[in-house]
């Protein structure tokens, strides 16, 4: 560990424990607490990655997060961050994105051919002649992309927890903390949050070589951490901001979706690169980034180095930097004037020449652009932002430290809807109009000087008091004063470019003069072309460059360029944690368990899961399904019907109620009958069909579909809201059970359990009494719908299971058996009924499913008859009909949703077909077109293959109706 | 490497002309307006040259071109839709997208993946039929194919669905495509500037000048043009500019949502839709994964995201592909959907004189730019829509005849 | 929007939510024309500003409308149909 240092007061590496790990086939220890990148530089390596486009060797840049050109693999996972991630024991890490390796990168040639890559340049070549696009495009994928995911990668399944508080502080940096403690003082609960392993912020590392902010740190955590009112999450990011204050907090083992009274967003800055040609050599970094090597890893960022600044941080930087062992050779100021203050007194009395008005025309690269050899300095004029070559000397050095600016962390305040404005002073957007309960403090507002943060996270506290309607003082927070912190134009011209500005893109400066050249000069169009910004670190480190030379190149003002949008997320965020655990919750009947121990295949059905057959052994799903149907054909059949919706109506004016809600006619309905209830929707289309039960005179019960249930419910209740009708609506789907017992044999199973006679006379098809069946209170419905004989038992759902085994027990002697849903389809198709949602589509209208029976136009309204009144004029297209195929057809099968043809015009489709065993033919619905209704007309239908299949209409029931015992 | 690329390594001054002019001032008028820097109306202002000699024409849009939904969308292109009309129209422009880099001489990366619809029941692999035998009535290439056909061309999906809703089958779409959405509106721009038509950028229509039933004029805040012809191509603002004419139509603007991730290296080349599982997916030539879902379930004018969207979209790409655990999202966006009732668009003419819509492209629009910017130069220039476009007319609405797309577009795109 | 009021159950999140649409006047069946009509059944105000909607609470059951700005999601007020002097 040839660059360690001596101990740092609050280093965040652990010397008690090392780790050991190799990177790229070479084996490396680290310290528990370092990151890959600090543990590598650490021990000399300086090619942690290659670039994304040319694959030029680059190396540690932000250690903020943004280091997008150091991603690594450890063989299970991809794209991991060498500056953020920390090391762990065993890690075999290789860089991604090489071809043979970081060093020997055989795409490294990408490089030396760049200039027949300018912006934009996919889109100038490859197409022409276009059969030899998809061979460029091979090409380009390939070289595109970052790591390869691993296929065998677990599934990862991540908690989410919400939390409520009074006030959320996003960044603990020394704004941060302030106002966190503000808030608690007073009272607040409060949520103080950090992306970095330990709280601080700017505290933790720029110390410009002296010990007041290690100080200032330890008190303001000292109080922080023992505060009653304050939880402190470290490594944890804001991700985003939601609407209505929504802020997921992403931390390793999940997210935490915190919703907050007020917000403080004190972010701070993300610290940018001045540009000048080979700013990106490995060696070269920002300021702040030395500084956090120095003081969180106790890494000497180089041996002999350069500080190239335009701003007073660069001199605070030097002091790090020579604290901490480094010779620093020269410190270069890009301003005219240098920096007028005690710091620069401070550097020069320790030896550091400085050279106002200066500029790093280029950095040397050391031997095949592994590292930093040297800079060559000029004189900068600031008034026309060119260097002066001719003037230049050449400073041997392996490192350069960059300090020209910042950026805010804005985007959390963007995506809040904060308008910002560019301030002159600091030379930085800052917030000109929060949205309500949204603050901000610190850096990110614009407030530099420590005493000033500590004030304004102050202000930021007081502020949240006082729009909780807490009484606190007025903080007056003081200007900026002296120089800015950033400089308005820190880009150096060169004509041999490769004077970087956006890292993760390989986006020079010569690519935005030459986008604008081609019309792309607003901000959003120059993104989109140069795709400044558009890589993982969302622009960062680029944006704010990007912005400053459009604003150059156009001759406008920074304000006059904008921003591009910030949207979420504030760093890339795993999938797994998005995703979380995923719930799929579906609704069971009482009878599910009985199902499962039966050998039920389930199916979805709405929200439930309802058995769709029964399985046998050595018996296909096929023939499963036509001895279940035969079953009930020939003696007697059971299915759980218990998904269906089931509502009740109740009151005096329940029945002019249904007479609106439904198509047909209720009111003259009699107690103790069913009635076929189709649903319209307000353009007459047919949207649901169910059957109304008068239980009394001023009682109904109502069951639906299953998949439709929900949705009727809704509309019921909404047009009752409309209607403002006297009546009491009442969803009892899961109150009851649904028990159908079908075929010849029902009457003799059912009968048996029975308080009451069963007899025609008594129950006849389409009558319902209230009942006992096995000694439970029931409604026992008469219905036909998949078989002449059955019957529907609406058991309350606590007796449902008891019952269906009494109905089993009584119904053994004649071999009942359960049916599920395939059967049922088979079932009712062979007795001619067809179902909504099926056989009808989105636009079906009765006309055209021969429904007119059900449709009352006489009365003085229903939803959707005024539309089927202007529908009715018009010709119906298709229409819904029963067919048969030949007997004994033998040959290609149709499939539901094969095409009805006249020549070669469509006319129609199938919508259900099947063979059935019980009339041995096969039988379906078919659309046809509408002078093809008569039973015994022929159409035609197109299978699969486009062979044509004759079929004739008949008339329905397919099967004979069987007589119950 | 290509020669054309050759020029830029030997010349020092980038030798690239301007795609288009930069205007700041319109004229007093023209004879044809088109509201709507899209590609849809840049793709109109094009073909109103190229066919039929219109020139006299200012494209007006109120950002930078490209900006709405078209630079917003998944890019996806398709054919496979469910009504003859609609297969027919799109496959139309299919055919135009596969010719148009070089027609454009833009590198669009048309890039043909084949698109596949899942389908997890059974009623899913009955529409992917239906679909399937329109499409081949058509003539277009479309067919049902089985879990095993899946998973030879995406071998790395999970067909059960990490068992939640095991794949039967699904809509094989041989000539499913993505396309670079920028360079189709920069390429459409380009080809209208340099026949003649005029693009404005910054430029918002505030309200349309009604003399009598007729189009007299826009208003615009750079001051008033007189034109007869005003072509109203706004795709999420489409309510705002038909309410300066009075006209009610049926659209409703939901947003529609997507994200990327991080680029990875290839390994996803089909298209793949899931309707019940509500997302889709595909991997653009830089590596990132481009994915989205269904509709946001209430209206919005508005862009911003929302957390919902991409937590229920994540979920089920990890019951696609479980191994995406740590991959990451960087990056979620949204664009204002012009939906109607049955999933078709809105095109021709209107009952106002003179003013001509193009409208209601909700999800799927991105596809259809190149055929509805010709059928609507056609449109504007014989003042009659081509019997191409009848079933997306404003009157089948109230001619009771909607257009049933519905069913092919559960999620959209 | 995230989060909305339900005039019976206070503030819950929209995942609890049904979104019914924009409230409309239905026209007299009997005196409306055929256009006026298939003009109520198909157009929609889908100009953004202040609007009249139709929201679901689904746990409750609970049709309401709700006073929203489509444009910026805000909510101005919510109360059950027909009580719109009571809220
Ligand atoms: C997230 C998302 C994914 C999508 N995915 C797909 C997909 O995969 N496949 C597909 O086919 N379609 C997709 N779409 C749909 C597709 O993007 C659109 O239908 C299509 O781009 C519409 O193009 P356009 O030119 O009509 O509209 P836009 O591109 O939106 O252009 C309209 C322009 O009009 C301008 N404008 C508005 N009002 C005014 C005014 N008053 N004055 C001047 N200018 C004005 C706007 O600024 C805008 O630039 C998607 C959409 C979204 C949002």
């Amino acid at each position: 560990m040839s660059n360690r240092i001596g101990k740092k007061p609050g280093e965040w590496i652990n010397r008690e424990a090392t780790l050991k790990f190799s990177y790229e086939g070479k084996d490396f220890t680290a310290y528990e607490g370092d990151t890959i990148s600090s543990a590598l530089w650490a021990a000399g390596e300086r090619v942690l990655g290659r670039s994304f486009k040319y694959h030029r060797p680059r190396g540690v840049l932000s250690s903020a997060n943004h280091d997008v050109n150091v991603m690594m693999t450890d063989g299970i996972d991809t794209n991991m961050r060498g500056d953020v991630v920390a090391v762990r024991d065993g890690m075999k890490l290789e860089a991604v994105n090489t071809v043979g390796g970081v060093k020997a990168d055989r795409n490294r040639f990408v490089d030396s051919i760049s200039p027949l890559l300018p912006v934009g340049f996919y889109y100038k070549a490859f197409h022409t002649p276009r059969r030899f696009f998809p061979f460029w495009e091979k090409m380009i994928r390939k070289a595109a992309g970052l790591g390869i995911v691993n296929f065998n990668f677990p599934r990862v399944l991540k908690r989410k927890t919400t939390t409520h508080c009074d006030l959320l502080v996003i960044g603990a940096g020394p704004a941060g903390l302030t106002a966190a403690l503000v808030g608690a003082d007073a009272g607040l609960e409060v949520t103080l949050v950090d992306e970095n392993q330990y709280a601080g912020g700017s505290l933790t590392y720029d110390r410009a070589g002296a010990s007041e902010a290690a100080s200032k740190l330890s008190e303001l955590i000292g109080r922080v951490k023992t505060h009653q009112g304050i939880s402190l999450h470290t490594a944890s990011y804001a991700a985003g901001y939601y609407t209505d204050h929504l802020i997921p907090i992403v931390g390793e083992n999940g997210i935490t979706k915190v919703r907050a009274k007020a917000v403080i967003v004190a972010t701070g800055v993300f610290e940018q690169p001045p540009v000048f040609r080979y700013n990106d050599l490995p060696g070269v970094m920002l300021g702040s980034s030395a500084q956090r090597l120095i003081h969180r890893y106790a890494v000497k960022p180089f041996h002999t180095g350069i500080v190239v600044t335009a701003n007073h941080h660069g001199y605070r930087v030097a002091l790090d930097l020579l604290q901490a062992g480094v010779k620093v050779s020269a410190l270069i100021d890009m301003r005219e004037l240098g920096e007028v203050s005690v710091l620069e007194e401070d550097v020069v009395r320790k030896g550091v020449v400085v050279h106002k008005g200066c500029c790093v025309y280029e950095a040397l690269p050391s031997k095949g652009q592994m590292g930093v050899a040297g800079a060559v300095i000029c004189t900068y004029d600031e008034a026309t932002n060119q260097a002066n070559p001719s003037n230049s000397f050449t400073l041997e050095c392996d490192g350069i430290a960059m300090s020209a600016g910042w950026a805010p962390a804005a985007a959390l305040l963007y995506q809040a809807g904060t308008q910002m404005r560019y301030d002159d002073t600091t030379q930085q957007f800052v917030p000109a109009k929060l949205p309500q309960g949204v603050f901000t403090a610190g850096k990110v507002n614009g407030a530099f000087a420590l005493e000033q943060r500590l004030q304004d996270g102050e202000r930021a506290g007081n502020e949240v008091l006082r729009y909780l309607g807490k009484s606190a003082p007025e903080v007056n927070v003081e200007r900026h004063a002296g120089s800015s912190p950033s400089h308005p134009y820190p880009i150096v011209p060169h004509p041999k470019a490769k004077n970087f500005v956006d890292f993760d893109e390989d986006i020079q400066v010569k690519d935005f003069v030459n986008a604008a050249k081609e019309g792309f000069d607003n901000i959003e169009l120059m993104k989109r072309f140069t795709t400044v910004g558009m890589g993982p670190s969302q622009g960062k480190h680029s944006n704010m460059n990007a912005i400053r030379i459009l604003g150059k190149i156009r001759g406008l003002p920074v304000e006059k360029i904008g921003t591009t949008t910030a949207r979420p997320f504030f760093h890339p965020t795993p999938i797994g944690h998005l995703a979380g655990r995923g719930f799929h919750p579906h609704r069971l009947t009482p009878m599910h368990g009985w199902h499962e121990e039966a050998g039920a295949e389930f199916t979805e059905v709405g929200a439930w899961l309802r058995a769709a057959y029964y399985h046998k052994p050595d018996i296909s799903k096929q023939e499963v399904i036509q001895e279940e149907a035969l079953s009930v054909r020939q003696s007697v059949g059971i299915i759980d019907g218990g998904s269906l919706g089931k509502f009740e109506v109740h009151c005096a004016e329940a029945a002019e109620y249904l007479e609106r809600f439904y198509a047909g006619k209720f009111a003259s309905q009699a107690v103790g009958e069913t009635r076929y209830a189709l649903m319209l929707d307000e353009s007459g289309v047919v949207v649901d069909d169910g059957v109304v039960a008068r239980l009394a005179q001023d009682v109904f019960y109502i069951t639906v579909s299953t998949s439709n249930a929900a949705a009727v419910y809704r509309e019921m209740q909404r047009w009752l809201q409309i209607w403002k009708l006297q009546i009491g609506l009442i969803n009892v789907t899961g109150a009851y059970g649904l028990i159908n017992v079908a075929g010849p044999n029902a009457r003799a199973v059912v009968g048996k359990l029975a308080k009451h006679s069963l007899a025609d006379s008594d129950l006849p098809k389409g009558g319902i009494r209230e009942t006992e069946i096995a000694g439970i209170a029931v409604r026992l419905v008469r219905v036909g719908f998949v078989s002449n004989l059955a019957y529907e038992i609406h058991v309350p759902a606590g007796s449902a299971v008891h019952v269906w085994n009494a109905l089993m027990d009584a119904g053994a002697n004649f071999g009942i058996r359960p049916f599920g849903t395939d059967a049922q389809r088979l079932l009712r198709l062979e007795m001619g009924n067809h179902l909504v949602g099926h056989d009808t589509d989105g636009l079906t209208n009765p006309y055209e499913i021969g429904a007119e029976w059900a449709i009352s136009m006489d009365k003085p309204f229903f939803v959707g008859q005024r539309s089927l009144k202007i529908i009715a004029k018009r010709p119906v297209k298709k229409r819904l009909v029963h067919f048969m195929l030949e007997e004994g057809f033998s040959g290609e099968m149709p499939f539901e949703c094969n095409l009805v043809m006249i020549q070669d015009e469509i006319k129609g489709r199938v919508t259900s077909i099947s063979f059935t065993r019980s009339a041995n033919r096969v039988i379906g619905f078919a659309y046809v077109d509408p002078k093809d209704v008569d039973p015994g007309s022929k159409f035609q239908i197109r299978t699969d293959s486009g062979a044509i299949v004759v079929a004739t209409v008949v008339k329905a029931p397919f099967v004979k109706l069987e007589r119950g015992a | 490497m290509p020669l054309r690329l050759l020029k830029f390594a030997f010349s020092k001054n980038h030798p690239a002309p301007r795609f288009f002019r930069a205007l700041e001032q319109p004229k007093k008028s023209y004879d044809v307006v088109i509201i709507g820097g899209g590609g849809h109306g840049l793709a109109a202002a094009y073909y109103l040259a190229k066919d039929h000699g219109i020139t006299n024409v200012a494209v007006l849009e109120r950002g930078y071109i490209g900006g709405g939904n078209t630079g917003r969308n998944t890019t996806i292109v398709r054919s496979n839709y469910l009504t003859p009309e609609g297969v027919n129209f799109y496959d139309a422009s299919v055919k135009i997208y596969e010719g148009l880099s070089e027609e454009l001489d833009l590198n669009l990366f048309y890039s043909n993946r084949g698109h596949f619809t899942l389908a997890h029941t059974e009623s899913a692999m009955r529409t992917m039929r239906w679909r399937a035998e329109v499409n081949k009535h058509v003539g277009v290439e479309s067919r049902v194919v089985g879990p095993d056909e899946i998973a030879k061309a995406c071998p790395q999906l999970d067909l059960s669905c990490s068992g939640h809703a095991p794949i039967l089958g699904a809509l094989y779409h041989a000539p499913g495509s993505i396309a670079r959405h920028d360079g189709v509106a920069w390429g459409y721009a380009r080809g209208a500037d340099r026949q003649g038509a005029e693009i404005f950028q910054n430029t918002e229509v505030t309200g349309i000048d009604v003399q009598s039933g007729k189009v007299a004029g826009v208003h615009t805040s750079r001051g008033y043009i007189a034109t007869k012809k005003v072509l109203s191509a706004v795709a999420g603002f489409t309510p705002r500019v038909t309410k300066m004419v009075d006209l009610d139509t049926p659209i409703v603007i939901h947003p529609l949502q997507a994200c990327v991730t991080e680029p990875m290296k290839p390994w996803l080349n089909s298209i793949l839709v899931s309707g019940s599982l509500h997302v889709y997916v595909s991997q653009s030539s830089r590596g990132e994964l481009v994915m989205g879902s269904s509709l946001d379930p209430y209206e919005v004018h508005s862009t911003r995201s929302s957390l919902d969207f991409v937590e229920g979209l994540t979920s089920h790409m990890l019951d696609m592909f479980p191994f995406l655990s740590n991959v990451k999202i960087v990056r979620q966006w949204a664009g204002m959907a012009d939906m109607t009732p049955d999933f078709a668009p809105i095109m021709g003419k209107t009952p106002v004189e003179g003013f001509y819509l193009d409208a209601g492209w909700g999800t799927w629009g991105f596809k259809a730019t190149p055929i509805s910017g010709k059928t609507m130069a056609e449109t504007i220039a014989n003042d009659r829509a081509p019997e191409m476009i009848h079933s997306f007319r404003l009157s089948r609405f109230e001619d009771y005849e909607l257009t049933g797309e519905k069913g092919a577009a559960s999620v959209g795109h | 929007m995230k989060l909305l009021h339900c005039p019976m159950n206070g503030t819950r999140p929209i995942s609890e939510f049904v979104f019914g649409g924009e409230f409309r006047d239905m026209p007299d069946p009997e005196a409306s024309t055929d256009k006026e009509w298939a003009a109520y059944v198909h157009n929609r105000n889908g100009a953004p500003g202040l609007k009249k909607e139709w929201w679901y609470h689904g746990p409750s059951g609970t049709w309401f409308i709700a006073e929203r700005n489509t444009l910026t999601e805000e909510v101005l007020r919510t109360y059950l149909f027909g009580q719109e002097t009571a809220a």
